[in-house]
C-alpha cells in the first residue's frame, strides 16, 4: 500500500442552491477498503458518485488512477470502465438475462469475443455463488441474488476500483449476509473498495479506514478501532450509539 | 421483486376447478334473477338486429358482384398475367409473419437469429423488386454511365480504340506491382493481384478475337496485352521495393489505388451514353406504381408506411431528446408541424408540393408521393409514442450503463431503446392499425385503393345497386387485417413479457 489510486482535494457539489458536498479531502491507496457512513442527506452518496462522474463536482480536484476528471468526454468513458459501481437498487437491466447483464460491457466496451466474455462471466457468477441463475432474468431473482449479479456485472469489467453505494439498504435482513459475504471475499482478494454503508459489522471486519460524513463534510475519520472505541466528536458518538443500539 | 419459489416435495398442487358449458352459462349469464332477465333481453335485441342481416346475406345479397370481380378488387389494373408476383409477395409476408409468430424468445441460436433478422430486413426489398419489376444493368451500361458523370464525353473521340485494353492492363499492373513490392503480408499481395487477374480475364476476349498488326505482321492482340501486363507489374514492383522504406509509402499505395479506378474508366469505356446497345436488360417486366390498385395498393401503402415510418419515428424521438439544439429544433418542428395538420392535407401537399423539394429531372410517381406523405405522418405520431417510452425508462438504468463505461450511443442502443420500445408496443401497434385504416383516404387524391375500386365495381351495369355487398366485403377485409394486427401485438407483448422491474 503505497501509491494513492484515488485523490480528492476540496471536492464541492451543489444541487441548485443546496450545497450537498462541502469540501471533501480523501486519498485511497491501492487495495484499501474505505467505509463511508453517516446520516441520510450527509452527501456520502453524492460524493461517491463524483468519483465515476455520475455527478460532476463543481470545485476541487478528483484524480483517479492518475487521470484527473474533467469535462473531456472520452476520458470519462475510459475511466468509468476501470471503476465498478454497485447501486442501492441493483439497477440490473431487466430486458437482458443475467448472463447478458454480465457480458454486455466486456463485449461492447472491452471488445472481447462473446465466448471469452461468457467464460469470464460464468467464473465470476460462480465466485458470487449463483452460476445456476445465468439464464434467468433479473425479475425472477431475489433481491440478494440480484445484488450479487450487480456485483458480478461490475467485476466482469475487471475494474481497479469498486464503489458500493449502500449495497444492502434495499435488502431483506436475511439476504444482507449473502451480499456482505461476497463483498468481504472481494475485499480480502485485494480489491480497492469505497463502500457507503451502515453495516458496522462489515466495517469493523474489513475496513482499513472509515469516514463519518455529516452535512457534506467529513466529521471524523480513522481506523475502525479509532472510530468504534475512541470517537473524538460528539456527533460521531451520537450517530454510532443510534445505529449500534438497535 | 419476486422471490424465487421452489417446489418442495411436500407442497400440494392447487385444486383444479373444471366448469362445463352449463356451469359457465350459470356463472356468467344466469347467476341471479336480474342477470337472467338482462341476458334474455340482450339475446332478444341481438336476434331482432341480426335477423335482417343474416336473412339478407343468405338470400337476397348478390354475391356475384364480389366473386366475378375478385381480381379487380384484389389487384385492380395490375396485369393479370403478372399477378403471380403479388402472390409470391403475399406468401413472403405470410411466411415471415408465421415464422416470427412461431418463434419464442431464446429458442434460436445466435446464428439462426441473425439469419432470420437478415431475411426480415431484406424481404421488403425483395417484395418491392417483385412487384415493381427490375432491370439489370450490364457492365457496359455501368462503366458508360459512371464515366459520363465523371468525364466530359466530348473528349473521348480523341482517343484511339486499339490500345485501350493494353494501356488499362499496364496501369493496373503497375499499381498491383507497386503494392506487391512494398507490403509484406501475403494476404495483401493476393488481394492486390485479384483485380489485375479480373481485368485480364475481362479483356481476354478482346485480345483473342481481334487481330492487330505489329511491324506489319498480323498478331493476336493478346500479345501486347500480356506484354503490357508483365512490363507494368515488374516495373511497379521495382519502384515499390525501392520505396518501401519511405514513410509515405502507405499513402502512395492508397492514393494510387484510388487513382487507378477513374483511370480504368477512361481507358475502358466507350462513352456512348444513351445508345440503345447499352440499354439495361429487363429481367422482370416493370409495372409502374401508377397502375397499382385494389387491395394490393391498400396493403402496400400500409406496409410501406409502417416499415419506413418506424425507424424515422425512433430517430425523431431520440432527436427530440438530443442536447444538440439544431437536431432537437428540427425534430420538434417536424413533429409539431406534421401532427398539427390533418392526414388529408398532408396527402394533398405530398401530391402538390413534393416535386418542389426534388430536382427537376426526378419525377416521383403519385403512389410513391402518397407513401411518402403517410410515412412522414405516421413517423411524427410514432415519435411521440416512442418519446413516452423513453421517458418511462428509469434514469438509474442510464446511470448503471454509464457506470460500466458504455458510451452514450451504446447506452441508448443497448439499454434505453430496447426497454422503451417494449413499453410502448401497444400504442405503436395501435398507430399501425390506424394508419392501415387511414389508407382509405388516398381515394381523395385519386389513387385506386380497395374502396375506390369497389366504388367503380358498383357502377358496372349488371351489378347496379349492389352497394351493400361491396361495402360489407371491404369492411370485413379491413376488420380481419386490423384484428390480426392487434392479436399479433398482444402476442408480441407476451413474448417480450419478461420485463418485470427489479
Amino acid at each position: 500500500m503505497s501509491e494513492p489510486i484515488i485523490i480528492c482535494r476540496d471536492v464541492h457539489k451543489w444541487f441548485g442552491n443546496f450545497h450537498a458536498v462541502r469540501g471533501i479531502d480523501m486519498q485511497v491507496e491501492k487495495g484499501e477498503v474505505v467505509v463511508i457512513f453517516g446520516p441520510s442527506g450527509s452527501g456520502k452518496s453524492t460524493f461517491i458518485r463524483t468519483i465515476n462522474r455520475l455527478e460532476e463536482h463543481q470545485r476541487g480536484q478528483i484524480i483517479v488512477d492518475g487521470i484527473e476528471l474533467t469535462h473531456d468526454v472520452r476520458n470519462i468513458a475510459a475511466i468509468r470502465s476501470e471503476i465498478g459501481m454497485v447501486f442501492q437498487q441493483f439497477n440490473l437491466f431487466p430486458h437482458l438475462s443475467v448472463l447478458s447483464n454480465v457480458t454486455m460491457a466486456p463485449i461492447w466496451v472491452r471488445k472481447w469475443p462473446k465466448q471469452k466474455a461468457e467464460e469470464v462471466a460464468m467464473e465470476i457468477l460462480t465466485r458470487v455463488g449463483i452460476p445456476e441463475q445465468a439464464e434467468k432474468y433479473p425479475g425472477q431473482l431475489s433481491g440478494g441474488q440480484q445484488q450479487r449479479v450487480a456485483i458480478a456485472r461490475a467485476l466482469a469489467m475487471q475494474p481497479k476500483i469498486m464503489l458500493f453505494d449502500e449495497p444492502t439498504s434495499a435488502l431483506d435482513p436475511e439476504m444482507i449476509k449473502e451480499v456482505l459475504d461476497v463483498m468481504t471475499e472481494l475485499a480480502r482478494s485485494g480489491m480497492t473498495m469505497l463502500v457507503v454503508t451502515h453495516e458496522m459489522g462489515f466495517a469493523r471486519a474489513v475496513a482499513n479506514r472509515m469516514y463519518f460524513f455529516d452535512e457534506g463534510l467529513v466529521v471524523e475519520s480513522g481506523t475502525p478501532d479509532d472510530i468504534f472505541k475512541n470517537p473524538q466528536e460528539d456527533r460521531t458518538k451520537l450517530f454510532l450509539s443510534q445505529i449500534l443500539s438497535h | 421483486m419476486s422471490a424465487e419459489i421452489k417446489a418442495h416435495p411436500g407442497m400440494e398442487k392447487p385444486p383444479t376447478t373444471s366448469v362445463g358449458v352449463l356451469g359457465w352459462l350459470h356463472q356468467n349469464l344466469f347467476s341471479s334473477l336480474l342477470n337472467s332477465v338482462l341476458t334474455l333481453i340482450s339475446a332478444g335485441i341481438l336476434y331482432l338486429l341480426g335477423r335482417g342481416l343474416v336473412k339478407w346475406a343468405l338470400t337476397e345479397a348478390r354475391w356475384g358482384v364480389i366473386t366475378s370481380n375478385i381480381k379487380v378488387l384484389a389487384w385492380g389494373r395490375y396485369p393479370n398475367e403478372e399477378a403471380w408476383r403479388l402472390g409470391i409477395s403475399l406468401l413472403i409476408i405470410l411466411a415471415m409473419g408465421l415464422l416470427t409468430w412461431a418463434l419464442r424468445r431464446g429458442s434460436l441460436t445466435q446464428n439462426a437469429r441473425r439469419a432470420l433478422l437478415t431475411v426480415w430486413v431484406l424481404s421488403p426489398v425483395a417484395i418491392v423488386i417483385l412487384i415493381h419489376g427490375i432491370t439489370l444493368p450490364t457492365i457496359a451500361t455501368i462503366t458508360n454511365n459512371l464515366g459520363y458523370y465523371i468525364y466530359r464525353p466530348e473528349l473521348m473521340p480523341l482517343l484511339g480504340e486499339a490500345w485501350r485494353a493494353s494501356a488499362a492492363l499496364l496501369v493496373l499492373a503497375f499499381v498491383a506491382g507497386l503494392t506487391c513490392g512494398s507490403v509484406s503480408k501475403r494476404t495483401e499481395r493476393l488481394l492486390s493481384l485479384a483485380p489485375l487477374l479480373a481485368l485480364f480475364l475481362f479483356t481476354l476476349p478482346l485480345g483473342l478475337l481481334a487481330n492487330g498488326s505489329l511491324f506489319g505482321f498480323d498478331l493476336p492482340r493478346l500479345l501486347p496485352q500480356t506484354f503490357a501486363l508483365l512490363v507494368g507489374f515488374f516495373s511497379g514492383m521495382t519502384v515499390g521495393r525501392a520505396l518501401t522504406s519511405i514513410a509515405a509509402i502507405r499513402w502512395l499505395r492508397i492514393g494510387s489505388w484510388v487513382a487507378v479506378l477513374p483511370g480504368l474508366l477512361i481507358l475502358l469505356t466507350t462513352f456512348d451514353v444513351g445508345v440503345e446497345s447499352v440499354a439495361p436488360v429487363e429481367v422482370l417486366q416493370i409495372i409502374e406504381p401508377n397502375i397499382w390498385s385494389g387491395m394490393m395498393l391498400t396493403i402496400l401503402l400500409a406496409v410501406v408506411s409502417i416499415v419506413a415510418s418506424f425507424p424515422i419515428g425512433v430517430l425523431l424521438a431520440l432527436g427530440r431528446r438530443s442536447s444538440l439544439p439544431v437536431v432537437k429544433g428540427f425534430s420538434v418542428l417536424f413533429i409539431e408541424v406534421v401532427r398539427g395538420v390533418p392526414l388529408i392535407t398532408i396527402l394533398f401537399m405530398a401530391q402538390v408540393m413534393l416535386p418542389l423539394f426534388l430536382p427537376l429531372e426526378l419525377t416521383v410517381d403519385r403512389v410513391i408521393r402518397a407513401m411518402v406523405g403517410m410515412t412522414l405522418f405516421t413517423a411524427a405520431y410514432l415519435a411521440e409514442i416512442v418519446r413516452g417510452g423513453l421517458q418511462a425508462v428509469r434514469n438509474e438504468q442510464v446511470e448503471a450503463a454509464r457506470a460500466l463505461g458504455l458510451s452514450e450511443m451504446l447506452v441508448t442502443g443497448l439499454i434505453v431503446l430496447p426497454q422503451a420500445l417494449r413499453a410502448v408496443i401497444p400504442p405503436i401497434m395501435g398507430q399501425f392499425v390506424s394508419i392501415f385504416k387511414d389508407t382509405t383516404l388516398v381515394t381523395i387524391v385519386g389513387l385506386l385503393d380497395l374502396l375506390a375500386v369497389g366504388q367503380s365495381v358498383i357502377k358496372q351495369r349488371e351489378f347496379l345497386g349492389a352497394v351493400r355487398e361491396v361495402y360489407l366485403f371491404a369492411g370485413v377485409f379491413y376488420f380481419v387485417i386490423s384484428y390480426a394486427m392487434s392479436v399479433a401485438s398482444r402476442r408480441l407483448e407476451r413474448q417480450l413479457g419478461v420485463t418485470e422491474e427489479s
